[in-house]
């Protein structure tokens, strides 16, 4: 009997236990459970989960990291100043500086409207953007941030990956079935790391970042 | 040093009022009143049976230094994620049925978070670091239009730059 592991949360599931909470009987193979069967846990689909015989080696990085080692560090777009402004802006919140935390809350707001506006025609247009995040972009972070032993970096990188991956599953998810996905059931967002949940009530911590449910917004239904 | 209620851990058992000896801990607010709290005294602290008061420093070390690499390898992806909310933002604006504009929305914030945490580890997680300092003075000196929040970013200087 194998075991499999969840990519976004670490769950494991166990053939030999099953999971009885949802109806797998112990003994059920991987390959027997049903094809919409999810991550206890998470939510997560089978096609996150691995085997856990698997090797926990990163696979090597194709892309060089020195590959922009000789230019000047990019200016920061409108978008990324929105949101190293609303950040600061926590930051100061945290602290109890009320007044710095609206004053950085103003400039995200001027950044935000500045912001270059992107229309999009539909949901299809962000898959490839978090395709080509993880399989370029986060790699590459990641080997820099492992060359120069850069742990708060390498944290970020691993949240932010795991979220990447949630947002692919709930994309295809919702190609496949529309607004049906959503109609009777709630939507959390994690208010630290960004993971996003489906479900009637959010799971105790977030099944990425570990913080309790408090922290888990429900985004609340607008009549359209 | 001063003292702060977090509220959400607070089990009103008033202990905070018994030892503070100025009377800061007792508001109409829930806050302890910061004027009057007595940097370091800690009493408060010590005696909360619910662990709901700690202190803030006032002045913090200097910040772990980030790599050129790291910065640049990290700025390409708070880009992306940035790119991305906008998108959600667009779909949001458009949705034509509520399950939709509320899956945008909850991908808009979460790639907002996204980007706020790569950045937060490019060098700008403390408010009142030599970082960020340095990128307000540098705000001021650019050229900027007219909508741009002068007024807030010399006010930032003066409050984080006496800490």
């Amino acid at each position: 009997m194998a075991k499999f592991v969840c990519s976004i949360c670490g769950y494991t599931y166990d053939e030999a236990a099953g999971s009885p909470d949802q109806g797998i009987a112990p003994g059920t193979r991987w390959e027997d459970l049903p094809e919409d069967w999810t991550c206890p846990l998470c939510g997560a689909p089978k096609s996150m989960f691995e085997g856990q015989t698997h090797s926990e080696e990163e696979p090597a990085s194709a892309v060089p990291v020195a590959r922009e080692e000789q230019e000047e560090l990019r200016e920061l777009s409108f978008g990324e100043m929105a949101a190293l402004c609303s950040n600061l802006a926590k930051g100061c919140e945290k602290q109890y500086r009320a007044e710095e935390a609206g004053l950085f809350a103003e400039l995200a707001a001027y950044y935000e409207g500045r912001a270059q506006k992107r229309a999009a025609k539909n949901f299809s247009e962000l898959p490839p953007l978090i395709e080509s995040d993880l399989k370029a972009e986060y790699p590459a972070a990641r080997e820099a941030a492992t060359s120069e032993r850069d742990r708060g970096a390498l944290r970020a990188l691993t949240w932010g990956e795991k979220v990447s991956r949630i947002l692919v599953s709930l994309l295809g998810k919702y190609q496949n079935q529309g607004d049906e996905m959503l109609n009777g059931t709630n939507v959390y967002v994690c208010e630290i790391c960004g993971f996003i949940y489906l479900g009637e009530t959010p799971p105790a911590v977030c099944p990425v970042c570990k913080v309790p449910s408090l922290k888990l917004q429900m985004i609340a239904k607008e009549a359209v | 040093m001063y003292a702060v209620r977090n509220i959400r851990l607070c089990t009103k058992d008033c202990l905070c009022l018994y030892v503070c000896p100025t009377g800061a801990t007792d508001t109409e607010t829930g806050q302890i009143d910061r004027a009057k709290c007595l940097s370091g005294c800690r009493a408060c602290v010590d005696a909360c049976p619910s662990h709901a008061i700690s202190l803030v420093p006032e002045s913090y070390p200097p910040q772990q230094e980030k790599k050129d690499s790291v910065t640049r390898a990290l700025r390409l992806l708070a880009a992306s994620k940035a790119k991305q909310e906008q998108l959600c933002k667009g779909l949001e604006q458009s949705a034509g049925t509520e399950a939709s504009r509320r899956l945008a929305r909850a991908m808009r914030l979460s790639n907002r978070l996204m980007a706020e945490d790569i950045l937060r580890e490019s060098g700008y997680m403390l408010p009142q670091s030599k970082n960020v300092q340095d990128l307000l003075a540098d705000m001021l000196s650019t050229e900027q239009d007219d909508a741009f929040p002068r007024a807030a970013v010399r006010r930032l200087l003066e409050l984080l730059t006496q800490q």
